[in-house]
């Protein structure tokens, strides 16, 4: 089940990613994406009935996969990264051009020549 | 233990050398003189046979990570070493922020980890880490262009490194390892099952945005063109290799032969339509990173041992030349006042005489005049190649290269007032002194047999008839350009589905080439 619910989240963000031309909300729809990898991993360690992976002597018990759960807590960091720095690009974008369109940002930058380009910071 | 030792006293010295920014002169020096004991070290071992091998977190193979220095991971790190020292000497003198430093040892750092490397996640997470160094780097600038190229880079690569976890995450479920040798097996005793293909794809797919091939790194012209030289230099040079090196890891593992030879050829032709239609000097270097990696993509995906020696020689000659042509346009069009080509030959009297021995040097290495770099390569690769199909795709980008190329003519020969600074001569001068003497360079990478017949008579002729008709081709078609062709793909709408649409077409590939 969470399998498929993590391709749907992947659908919707893909959507989102494509259609939308916000750029802090393309942003969030790469979360998505994300977040749904995130899902996906998680959910190939589950074992039915399985518990945390924590195991206390002489006791045996269905445990789930610790190593995706280990996998993820990297990726989730790099993403975190990722989107930190993209948001403090797109930051610097609006102050510039005033919105967070991506398609008037571009617009906007082919009528710049060379000369006119300025460091934002 | 030099294969644990070269990314992580790179990380240190990349600490050390924004804590210590005033020291981050002799701390650059240092790291090279240290990361060419430690790669001679590896060398020296893979020469007598046994390559450096070290699994960490002293668990056994399949469950620890593995890293190996076999003669890919070696080659790899090698151009990542010289490169970087090449750009290092042409920042030498220029005044620029200590974090600059700081990006450019974890990119280095990264890169020799990444060939080292024989776990998939660990590739994630490493891929992950050059995309933010990247994308800094990129943006180093502050200009609008930079930012926007660098952002488009970082959302699409993170978009390529999710489907490459999918991948991951597929693998894992199937195998419960992902150490790429214990995988071979396991993959081949399940060939043509539905999970292989899909693993397949994804992962390729992912790895292919990193990997400047055309319908998936369609961020690549903005952000190479528009970054500063010693950036593009080494993206273009080596940070896009290391895509390619995990593209040849993963064809030891899953099926790649007719995805990677397609997807070649569709890098190479496109790549060259682009690089032949526009006039900014810059972005048609960029282009043609897209379409040189059509070599390697076909050398590898041909299968023969040749081939495969002649692939990795053609990324290392690529790495050097682009490198080299990548800092002497940079250097050009700053004095020219800009890398639009009209702008360079009106001003071409003002680029030092350096910067046009090296775009000479460059440009003849890329055309493949023999015996310089890209000649000898391409030598080694064609003859491996099994089909005559594929040698008609070769000789048909190699006489594309020549056609983009001959726009440097205009503006090549001239009385220069500029002097060259001497950093710049001396970067020029490391690399082109590589192109030069790539030869000797060619037999410690693959044979000297197989050198040897690379400078055979047809090969001397057959680079002759390709440069008069790369040179005849110019001549016709010189009056028609620029051409505009469809920039539509480059934005930032398109190109997540673009990559979508590759990532089926690698799937349909592998579907076909699948057994049964």
């Amino acid at each position: 089940m969470a399998i498929i619910v993590s391709f749907v989240l992947l659908g919707i963000g893909i959507l989102a990613l494509v259609l939308r031309r916000d750029l802090v909300i393309k942003l969030l729809a790469l979360g998505l994406v994300n977040a749904s990898s995130i899902l996906f991993l998680v959910s190939i360690g589950n074992r039915p009935g399985g518990r945390a992976p924590i195991q206390s002597p002489g006791e045996i018990a269905i445990l789930v996969d610790p190593l995706p759960q280990a996998l993820v807590l990297s990726a989730i960091v790099v993403n975190f990264a990722i989107l930190a720095l993209a948001l403090v690009f797109v930051m610097i974008l609006v102050e510039r051009y005033h919105t967070t369109d991506a398609q008037r940002i571009e617009h906007e930058m082919s009528q710049e020549t060379d000369e006119e380009e300025t460091p934002c910071l | 233990m030099p294969l644990i030792l070269l990314p992580l006293l790179r990380f240190l010295i990349a600490i050390l050398s924004i804590t210590l920014s005033r020291a981050r002169r002799p701390l650059a020096v240092l790291s090279h003189v240290v990361d060419a004991a430690l790669l001679a070290w590896l060398a020296v071992s893979l020469a007598r046979g046994v390559p450096a091998a070290l699994t960490l977190s002293g668990a056994s193979t399949g469950v620890g990570i593995s890293l190996i220095g076999d003669r890919i991971a070696i080659t790899f790190s090698a151009l990542a070493w010289g490169l970087s020292l090449a750009a290092n000497i042409y920042v030498w003198k220029d005044r620029l922020r200590p974090y600059f430093f700081l990006l450019m040892h974890l990119l280095v750092g990264a890169c020799y980890a990444l060939a080292f490397t024989m776990d998939l996640f660990n590739s994630y997470l490493l891929f992950e880490l050059l995309t933010l160094v990247s994308f800094l780097l990129v943006g180093y600038g502050r200009q609008p262009r930079q930012i926007w190229a660098s952002l488009r880079y970082l959302i699409l690569s993170s978009f390529g490194m999710t489907l490459f976890l999918f991948g991951v995450g597929i693998v894992y479920a199937h195998c419960g390892t992902l150490d790429v040798d214990v995988l071979r097996p396991v993959v081949a005793a399940s060939a043509g099952e539905p999970w292989v293909l899909l693993s397949a794809a994804l992962l390729t797919a992912g790895v292919s945005v990193k990997a400047g091939i055309f319908v998936f790194s369609l961020w690549l012209p903005a952000a190479h063109a528009r970054a500063m030289p010693p950036v593009s230099a080494l993206l273009s040079g080596v940070v896009i290799k290391m895509g390619v090196l995990e593209l040849f890891r993963l064809a030891d593992v899953f099926p790649l032969r007719l995805p990677l030879i397609v997807l070649g050829s569709i890098t190479g032709v496109l790549g060259i339509a682009y690089a032949v239609a526009t006039h900014d000097i810059k972005k048609m270097l960029a282009f043609h990173t897209l379409s040189q990696i059509g070599y390697v993509l076909i050398g590898f995906g041909a299968d023969t041992q040749v081939a495969r020696l002649g692939a990795l020689a053609y990324a290392v000659a690529h790495g050097l030349f682009k490198a080299l042509l990548f800092l002497s346009v940079g250097d050009a069009a700053a004095h020219a006042g800009g890398s639009e080509l009209p702008r360079l030959i009106e001003g071409k009297a003002k680029i030092p005489w350096g910067a046009r021995i090296a775009l000479l040097i460059g440009t003849l290495g890329i055309v493949g005049l023999p015996p310089l770099a890209g000649f000898d390569a391409k030598a080694i690769l064609e003859d491996g190649l099994p089909s005559l199909g594929l040698h008609i795709v070769v000789w048909l980008l190699s006489v594309g290269t020549v056609v983009s190329f001959s726009k440097f003519v205009p503006f090549l020969f001239a009385r220069s007032t500029c002097r060259t600074q001497r950093p710049h001569a001396w970067a020029y001068g490391w690399l082109g002194g590589l192109i030069l003497a790539f030869w000797p360079l060619s037999v410690l990478m693959t044979s000297t047999s197989l050198c040897l017949h690379a400078l055979g008579p047809m090969h001397l002729l057959e680079s002759l008839a390709i440069l008069l008709a790369g040179g005849g081709a110019y001549a016709l078609v010189r009056r028609r350009l620029p051409v505009s062709l469809p920039d539509r793909i480059f934005h930032l709408e398109e190109s997540p589905l673009i990559i979508l649409l590759g990532f089926f077409l690698v799937f349909a590939l592998l579907l076909v080439g699948a057994p049964g």
